[in-house]
């Protein structure tokens, strides 16, 4: 059988030239406001900066064109307002991922005025050889641009003293000291941006000529190498011959300017980092070390998260649903339709998801902690294994372990991978990473049908995930994609810090804040959408707004649907319309599911603990009193069918519809073949 | 690559070596030598990872590279 896979097709589409002064560049920016580029390698502490000097004010939004992520915010220096960009990670500008395109085109594009005003690379101090080479291919294509030193602390903990006045001197550019998870030496890179914003712009390296600066791009001869850059006005320097010489003139310049700038107090010996790494990475140690970090992550964001969601459950059912109808009767809007869509659809629905506010903090301030941490990158290395049992290198564990979070951004995270086979692969696999979108649903029926193992429950729910990606990487890669390149590992590992509690607080403040955004639209028009089928009655007499739930147009497409989850015990008509809204989104079926017995018995929604002994009780019909099993089955086909809209939205941009259907289909198929066999199996042995 | 050469992957943990040029698509030799780890440059093998692979101590920064990787990179030993 011939493989399936389309032909590669170019991940940067051709219509689109990046710009930093278009008007995607910063909506919100000042027009005429100097653009300030912040670019460097992974892990430098470049977002820590942004997120800093924007007070969190990111607006992150895709490129034109492409699915890679540029931060873009407002930074307020002392005498003007400056539109700071967040670029995507880079080693070098000769790009081996559609993010260091993206960073590549955007700083030196095509046309001369779309260049930012001044290009700040991010240099850490622990490796500064190697962040050095972007600096040196920046300083090559614009003479507006400054070196900024992190981690000196870290580097000076190792015996390392940097003199950062030498590196100015020696690579003929300003370089400042600035530690961002700290918040420190913020003034003096105010006063160095304006400096260099208002100074005539520095001569570019000896490499080009002065009077036509423009970017030496190496030659790639790689396969799967993005595409070339949209417009043929960029150069190619002579590229066969000078190759090599130009990558050597390059690290002798870097030589050069180390030398003169880096004092080894000490010979380089093993650091505590090394240490923690003889156990964290090791061959048998290092995989239990990352399973039992997965554990605290998840034992942590149920039990701490629990009591404060009952605060917040209580706040919303109590005083925001009695404040409502105090409102709609002071207005003369109260006991209508107004009152059913506020009462019943928005209070009931939109204050259920912010009950869960809790989790998604709790979840996303640990991902921030352990990313903080340089953790995630030894996780990358522990599961490179693992990932290539299903055909992935271990950089696909990162887009996949922010699945965990959310699949969307997991979906666009895809594109770290350089092969094009390896995205597809890695897009269709992130839906059954279990976001945290799904958390709340196990939590909900792991703590009413097994209270006391409610964490334990929860805890295989994430590991049946990890199946789900490993069998359905497995299938995929015996059917469809049958021919898999395979991409080395090649990881630069950070040094471990201790994670900094502002530093964690604010990312995750940025997070959450972008979650409610994106699902705050989707979930209220969801709910919107089902209040409204509930409104309309189905062949009945009854008038609209006025509509016994189990009359309505919204049952009789929940009742369509329940028979085929019959063989799996769950086709009960409440239990089918939770997973119909949960194909629009995951943060919704809770939701709807207390919205179908709200709509039932009003009164009863103030009681605690009311939807458990609904969903209980139907869970009892249903499954012939094989409840056990029909829960455990239907908390699998949760888990792995498709996500929400949004996922299959992003999926679209990076595979096409035609692959984002099959995606679908796989898993339909396999959320619904595996939960019949897990009720059936489990009601043999029940 | 000659026979007698010996390769990264043959190396015990702490051993220190200079590195030859990786058998390795030019893409994948440029992001090493971005990283360091370039013809001429020592390294030191710090540990062993599961798989096979190793992270290596290349000035102060630590690379982790797969089994399949380091089979491509001469090393020649060299006393600390």
């Amino acid at each position: 059988m011939s493989p399936l896979i389309s032909p590669p097709q170019a991940t940067v589409p051709q219509a689109t030239v990046p710009s930093c002064h278009s008007a995607a560049a910063g909506p919100q920016a000042a027009r005429g406001a100097p653009v300030v580029a912040l670019v460097g390698a992974p892990n430098v502490g470049k977002s820590t900066l942004f997120n800093l000097l924007t007070k969190s004010g990111r607006d992150t939004g895709n490129w034109p064109g492409t699915t890679v992520e540029v931060g873009r915010g407002l930074w307020s220096l002392p005498d003007r307002e400056v539109a700071l960009l967040d670029l995507p990670g880079a080693y070098s500008l000769d790009p081996l991922s559609p993010d260091e395109e993206v960073t590549r085109t955007l700083l030196c594009p095509p046309d001369e005025r779309d260049r930012p005003d001044l290009v700040a690379v991010v240099v850490d101090a622990t490796a500064l050889s190697r962040s050095l080479y972007l600096a040196a291919q920046v300083r090559e294509c614009t003479g507006r641009v400054i070196g900024l030193v992190t981690m000196l602390d870290v580097a000076r903990a190792r015996g390392r003293r940097i003199d950062v006045e030498a590196l100015g001197r020696a690579t003929g550019m300003p370089f400042i000291e600035v530690d961002p998870r700290r918040a420190r030496g913020q003034r003096s890179l105010a006063e160095a941006v304006t400096a260099a914003l208002d100074g005539p712009p520095l001569l570019p390296r000896a490499l080009c000529e002065p009077a036509a600066p423009q970017l030496v791009v190496l030659p790639d001869s790689a396969q799967d190498a993005p595409s070339e850059p949209t417009s043929g006005s960029e150069p190619m320097v002579d590229p066969a011959v000078s190759a090599l010489e130009l990558g050597d003139e390059r690290f002798a310049w870097i030589d050069t300017a180390v030398a003169s700038a880096v004092h080894r107090d000490r010979p380089v010996g093993r650091t505590g980092s090394d240490r923690a790494d003889r156990i964290l990475t090791a061959p048998v140690l290092g995989p239990l070390a990352f399973l039992a970090t997965m554990w605290m992550v998840f034992q942590l964001t149920t039990t701490v998260a629990a009591p404060l969601q009952d605060l917040l459950d209580r706040l919303a059912t109590g005083p925001v649903t009695s404040g409502a109808l105090k409102l709609l009767s002071a207005v003369n809007l109260d006991g209508g339709l107004v009152e059913g869509f506020v009462v019943d659809g928005l209070v009931a629905g939109v204050g259920m998801l912010l009950t869960f506010l809790p989790l998604m903090a709790i979840m996303f301030l640990l991902l921030s902690a352990l990313e903080d941490s340089g953790y995630m990158a030894r996780a990358a290395v522990v599961t490179d294994r693992m990932m290539r049992a299903v055909g992935l290198p271990g950089r696909a564990f990162l887009p996949l372990i922010v699945g965990f979070g959310c699949n969307v951004p997991a979906v666009s995270g895809a594109r770290v991978l350089p092969n094009a086979r390896h995205r597809l692969l890695t897009a269709l696999l992130v839906p059954f990473t279990s976001c945290s979108a799904r958390l709340p649903v196990y939590v909900l029926l792991a703590s009413t049908f097994f209270p006391g193992q409610a964490g334990t429950v929860v805890f295989a729910m994430y590991v049946i995930s990890i199946l789900f990606v490993l069998g359905a990487g497995l299938l995929l890669r015996s059917t469809l994609l049958r021919t898999m390149g395979s991409e080395p590992l090649i990881l630069d590992l950070p040094p471990y810090h201790l994670p900094l509690p502002r530093a964690a607080l604010r990312s995750t403040w940025t997070r959450l804040r972008g979650f409610l955004r994106t699902a705050g639209g989707v979930i209220v028009a969801t709910v919107a959408v089902i209040w409204a089928l509930q409104a309309i009655p189905a062949g009945t007499d009854d008038p609209v707004g006025q509509v016994p739930v189990e009359n309505s147009a919204y049952a009789a497409t929940a009742r369509a649907v329940a028979p085929v989850f019959a063989p799996a015990g769950f086709g009960d008509w409440h239990t089918a319309s939770a997973l119909v809204t949960g194909f629009v989104a995951k943060e919704a079926v809770i939701a709807s599911w207390s919205q179908t017995y709200a709509a039932e018995e009003p009164e009863s929604m103030n009681e605690p603990g009311h939807l458990g002994e609904a969903v209980r009780a139907d869970f009892e019909k249903a499954s012939g009193n094989h409840t056990g099993p029909a829960v455990w089955a239907f908390m699998i086909f949760l888990l792995a069918y498709t996500p929400c809209v949004a996922t299959l939205a992003a999926q679209k941009r990076e595979i096409g519809w035609r692959w984002t259907g099959v995606g679908v289909g796989l898993q339909l198929g396999l959320a619904w073949t595996v939960a019949v066999l897990v009720f059936q199996v489990g009601r043999l042995f029940a | 690559m000659e026979s007698t050469s010996r390769r990264l992957d043959q190396l015990p943990v702490g051993s220190r070596a200079e590195l030859g040029s990786p058998a390795l698509e030019p893409s994948r030799c440029r992001r090493l030598a971005e990283l360091g780890l370039r013809p001429g440059a020592q390294v030191t093998v710090l540990s062993r990872t599961p798989g096979g692979g190793r992270v290596l101590a290349v000035e102060d920064a630590r690379i982790a590279l797969d089994r399949a990787t380091l089979r491509r990179i001469p090393a020649e030993p060299v006393s600390r």
